[in-house]
């Protein structure tokens, strides 16, 4: 077992190691921030001067050399706009972001697991058939189509809800629910379908063949068997709810990472967009190890592959 | 789970869903809220990348001296200077009785400060404040600035940018941390900052112009999206929507609690053509050829279907609102596509010719729509444009620039009331974005630049325009009008020509 | 697919087009979703005649008018017109030719890196894996929408580009795909059998091999397409993808946003085309990997 959780940690480390590289490279093509920062009419001597004076003049090498050596001293580097430490950027935009990505996960758990449930347990039914239509629609309804058909509707038309802006619990709801919507339908199939499989296996029909009720057939011996499946889903929903909430950020003008990385990129702001994008790796890439070490101990036949 | 304990949960779910937007709060009438369209990057001035960040910064600071609704300068924390006659010394009397929003006193070392903080290489405004070349203090509320040459737009430059800062308080907490929680002698005090999300400031009690500010509390809200700024309008939740469209604001009509206010931008927007890099061995180095091509394009249809008729076709770099500007003699080339073809033909392309045009994709409002335009205009006398989208990262750096073109579109403003900076900027060869180099108009903004008299300065302008008539280094597409909603109770909300606004003295009507 | 050698011994070449017709008779969703998307793929194909407009006529004096069924619409326009007077019936259906382009051809580019890298990884092990691996687990340890929307900034916009961007980004879940069933066959009887016989990797590999994977291939390929519809419309909205001229459907999307408030209906046909193209394609998709293999169906 040690030996497996060293080896995967190690393949970890080096995968963050070659994301820190790839991403650092491919930002640096993204355009010119000397350009885009100072005033037109900037003469030539200013440009370079402050060229020099952001490091921007040094060859690649070199700037790649320094910012790996602050890497591992726990230095992100400088946002080229606002000038101070893109960790901290990130850690006051990061609650907003979690905030957006645990509400939509709730909404989508919250909609899809008892309507999974139910649908399962009763193929056919106009439940069923709900079920597999909110499943369908998750997959098929672009979010940030649907942000912005909840602003037209439910901002515009009803004024339920405000339309932008991270402003108390009723501003969450519409962005929750876009995000939300695309895992809510992959939670509801997921939830029908190992309901389905775990209604064909043998003990559940014994139980009800000994006349159990329906209701605790589901509760005691499906909810179980179903919870296993869904929970791994989770991990990887939440981490893909954070890199996804990209668009319905810039629908809702909602102030976290996504709305972030939009406008660093637009400034060729490049150690914040590399900031960024290296934090959300590094957080796929511990859940994704994490997963595979819980399997590791349930399962000792994976340590091998 | 049976249908009746999932109707239930769901009926739950539903009843949470519609109760929130109950937890709504009221706004409150001394609360003036502003919608910025984008996050300023900084609040310290040398470091505001854009107009947004300056406006909002401007109500945490003050400068020596204003420019008034009429243009005038006048004085601000300076009550009184005198210019030496050469016109390279300035001595400023400061005001006695101001201090900065942490009780730090207000004096000479601030101004020293300022300019030193402020010329730094790293600032985005560095050259603003590297146009002074020495600063002294005469005594703590006498101080006197140096100039390398005479500068006609020293003061309006000072208007525009050197925000007083404590030295103080700088030295002690240093310049990161300053511009995190920035402390000014401006009528409002900072509270407190949500990246992304609002800027909250607060009247300062002890600001120096008595009766100022008008409201208690100041809170800027970041909304990227003009069509959400316009909603957002609508609903009350702000008071001050900018930035927006003429047919945005067209669906405000007949509205009572919103009002439309609207300005002609200190901007042209223009398609530029290139002597050098791309532009060697083209058409465009044949006068008649760009001539015919400023014939050729109808700036009154692409207006009125763009800008609902609501843009200003441009005459040249020079527009209303400029100094030099004269209305009789500076028209827009009409829209004559015979006589283009006949200058085409006279050039030796009585058939056309092919040309590709750099375009800034979504870098500008309807830029993209302008671009789409262009090229279907010029179309009709037999110009093929091939249009060259660009995302706007790469299109305004240096190597682009080299590349680009023969010609792109592109737009240049101006804070002074003068054409100065567009004009030095496009066409002063060297410069960043000159890519139609010619000796006559560089000698021309040489002599506008040191010209120090005003009058004088306008007939300069005029001359330039006519060099710029004959010889057009650019097509003159159009000056933009700024469209704005508000709160219809607010009062002394004055934007100017180059969407820079003050709040010191708006408020809300009784 | 006719290989009755391929059949005989996989047990999983189900893979006939007759079969599969067969079954599709039996699927009203598949039906419905075969049915979307021929009218879409017919209406891009043909759309000089489905469309009463060309997708870049513009109109000025007839911008913004409202859907045909509206108080204030106009019989001339069945959905409205946008900004520039623009028929967005017109672009909706010269945006599926976009759409359906970068989705097919997309597809087509991961496909072929995939296939490649995948079998020769898979098949020949070694060093050639450990950088095969490699390079699909670095990519996929990046969030998808971060890659893409960098990647895309730095390509400037064109359609050969967002292509080819999909394709390669896209690739590394190909390569997953190929590379295990090409470990996992590896190991069967009948391959091990012709690789003792002396058979070669040119001959095992299109013969035992290849067949054997359109099947889970072919699932994958589909939904894909629909994923990459998705994220082009996606990058248009933030106005990364092809250039603004081109009636893409992302492209309306990002033009209908800045009017939602006021003319939503220029945000909302080019998302239900989108919505009705994926829904389509998904339709299609679940049907085809329930006819591949039964097993995984929802019931």
């Amino acid at each position: 077992m040690l030996r497996f959780l060293v080896r995967r940690t190690g393949e970890s480390l080096l995968l963050i190691l070659g994301v820190l590289v790839l991403v650092f490279f491919m930002v640096r093509l993204t355009g010119d921030p000397v350009g885009l920062m100072l005033p037109k009419e900037a003469p030539p001597e200013q440009r370079a001067a402050f060229a020099a004076a952001m490091g921007l003049d040094r060859p690649l090498p070199v700037q790649f050399a320094e910012y790996m050596t602050g890497v591992f001293r726990g230095d992100l580097g400088d946002s080229l706009r606002q000038r101070r430490p893109t960790i901290e950027i990130i850690g006051e935009r990061l609650p907003a972001t979690l905030e957006l990505a645990l509400a939509a996960l709730a909404f989508a758990m919250i909609v899809a697991v008892p309507l999974g449930l139910a649908g399962g347990m009763r193929p056919g039914s106009g439940l069923d058939l709900a079920a597999r239509g909110v499943g369908l629609a998750g997959q098929t309804i672009p979010n940030f189509w649907l942000g912005m058909l909840l602003i037209v509707f439910f901002s515009v038309q009803l004024g339920w809800f405000p339309s932008f802006g991270r402003d108390g619990p009723a501003s969450l709801v519409l962005p929750a629910v876009a995000l939300g919507f695309a895992g809510m339908g992959q939670l509801v199939r997921l939830t029908r379908s190992a309901v389905l499989e775990v209604r064909k296996s043998d003990y559940i029909r014994t139980a009800r063949a000994k006349g159990i009720r329906e209701r605790v057939v589901s509760l005691r011996h499906v909810l179980p068997n179903v919870a296993i499946p869904i929970v791994s889903v989770i991990g990887i929903q939440f981490t893909y709810l954070l890199g996804g909430s990209v668009y319905i950020e810039v629908v809702f003008a909602w102030p976290g990472l996504g709305t972030l990385l939009e406008t660093a990129i637009r400034d060729t702001d490049f150690p914040l967009v590399q900031s960024i994008t290296i934090f959300l790796s590094l957080f796929a890439i511990s859940i994704h190890l994490a997963t595979d070490l819980v399997y590791g101990l349930i399962d000792p036949r994976l340590r091998l592959s | 789970m049976t249908h009746r304990t999932l109707r239930t949960l769901l009926a739950a779910v539903l009843a949470a869903l519609i109760a929130l937007p109950a937890a709504f709060a009221q706004e409150s009438e001394d609360e003036l809220v502003v919608a910025l369209s984008s996050d300023p990057t900084s609040l310290f001035m040398p470091r505001t990348s854009d107009r947004t960040a300056s406006n909002a910064a401007w109500s945490l600071f003050d400068s020596l001296v204003w420019i008034d609704d009429a243009g005038e300068i006048v004085p601000a924390l300076a009550t009184d200077w005198t210019v030496s006659d050469d016109g390279t010394e300035y001595v400023f009397e400061l005001r006695q009785d101001v201090v900065f929003h942490n009780g730090e006193p207000f004096d000479a070392a601030s101004v020293i400060a300022t300019w030193e903080t402020g010329k730094d290489d790293s600032n985005d405004y560095a050259d603003s404040y590297a146009a002074a070349d020495l600063v002294e203090a005469i005594d703590d509320h006498t101080v006197r600035i140096t100039t390398p040459e005479p500068n006609a737009t020293f003061l309006t430059l000072m208007a525009n940018d050197w925000a007083m800062v404590p030295p103080e308080y700088i030295a002690e907490v240093g310049l990161d941390a300053f511009a995190q929680d920035p402390v000014g002698t401006g009528p409002f005090r900072f509270v407190s900052r949500t990246a992304g999300d609002r800027i909250v400031m607060e009247a300062n009690p002890d600001y120096w112009d008595e009766g100022l500010p008008k409201v208690d509390r100041l809170v800027y809200r970041v909304i990227p999206d003009a069509s959400t700024r316009l909603a957002a309008i609508r609903t009350g939740d702000i008071d001050i929507a900018n930035r927006l469209t003429a047919d945005q604001v067209s669906v405000l009509e007949g509205e009572e609690d919103v009002e439309v206010i609207s300005y002609l931008n200190d901007r042209v927007y223009y398609v530029a053509f290139k002597n050098i890099g791309a532009g060697v061995g083209t058409p465009l180095e044949d006068a008649r050829v760009r001539q015919a091509l400023n014939y050729g394009l109808d700036r009154f249809g692409i207006n009125q279907a763009i800008f609902s008729g609501q843009a200003n076709a441009a005459p040249g770099f020079i527009v209303e609102g400029n100094l030099g500007y004269d209305a009789d003699l500076m028209e827009p080339f009409p829209y004559d596509p015979e006589r283009a073809r006949e200058l085409l033909a006279e050039a030796g392309y009585p058939d056309g010719f092919e040309i590709s045009m750099g375009c800034p994709a979504d870098g500008y409002i309807n830029i993209n729509e302008v671009c789409q335009a262009i090229a279907s205009s010029l179309g009709g006398i037999g110009v093929d444009v091939e249009v060259d989208f660009q995302t706007t990262n790469a299109y305004w750096s240096e190597a682009q620039y080299a590349v680009t073109g023969p010609m792109y579109v592109d737009s240049w403003s101006s804070e002074f009331g003068e054409a100065l900076p567009r004009l030095d900027g496009a066409l002063t060869p060297g410069n960043y974005y000159t890519t139609w180099e010619d000796e006559k108009f560089a000698s021309l903004i040489e002599e506008i630049e040191s010209e120090v008299d005003r009058e004088a300065r306008a007939a300069l302008y005029v001359e330039m325009h006519e060099l710029m008539r004959e010889d057009p280094p650019f097509i003159y597409l159009y000056q933009p009008v700024i469209f704005e909603a508000v709160d219809a109770d607010l009062v002394g909300y004055q934007p100017r020509a180059a969407e820079e606004y003050f709040l010191r003295s708006v408020g809300f009507a009784d | 697919m006719s290989d009755p050698d391929t059949n005989a011994h996989s047990g999983e070449g189900l893979f006939s087009p007759r079969r599969l017709l067969r079954d599709l008779r039996g699927s009203p969703a598949g039906l419905a979703g075969l049915v979307l998307i021929t009218v879409i793929a017919g209406a891009a194909l043909f759309a000089p005649w489905v469309a009463p407009y060309g997708p870049s006529d513009a109109d000025f004096l007839a911008a913004r008018i409202p859907p045909a069924w509206h108080p204030e619409g106009s019989t001339a326009h069945l959905l409205g017109t946008d900004q520039l007077g623009q028929d967005l019936f017109s672009r909706i259906v010269y945006g599926a030719r976009v759409s359906l382009l970068v989705g097919v051809l997309g597809v087509s580019v991961s496909l072929t890196i995939g296939v490649t890298l995948g079998l020769l990884a898979g098949y020949f092990g070694g060093w050639l894996d450990t950088v095969v691996t490699a390079f699909t687990n670095l990519l996929l340890s990046i969030p998808y929408l971060v890659l893409v929307i960098v990647i895309a900034t730095i390509l400037g916009r064109s359609l050969t580009n967002v292509i080819l961007l999909f394709g390669v980004t896209s690739s590394p879940v190909f390569i997953r795909v190929t590379r295990g069933e090409v470990l996992r066959l590896r190991q069967l009887s009948y391959v091990e059998a012709a690789r003792g016989l002396g058979a070669s990797a040119g001959r095992i590999i299109p013969r035992h091999l290849l067949p054997n994977l359109i099947g889970p291939l072919a699932t994958l390929a589909t939904f894909e397409t629909s994923a990459m519809i998705f994220y082009e419309a996606g990058l248009g909205f933030l106005g990364l993808s092809v250039p603004p001229q081109v009636p893409s459907w992302g492209n309306m999307l990002a033009l209908g946003r800045r009017f939602l408030t006021t003319q939503p209906w220029m945000a909302i046909f080019p998302g239900l085309a989108i919505a009705l193209t994926t829904l389509g394609i998904n339709l299609l998709g679940d049907w085809l990997r329930d006819a591949i293999d039964p097993r995984s169906g929802e019931g």
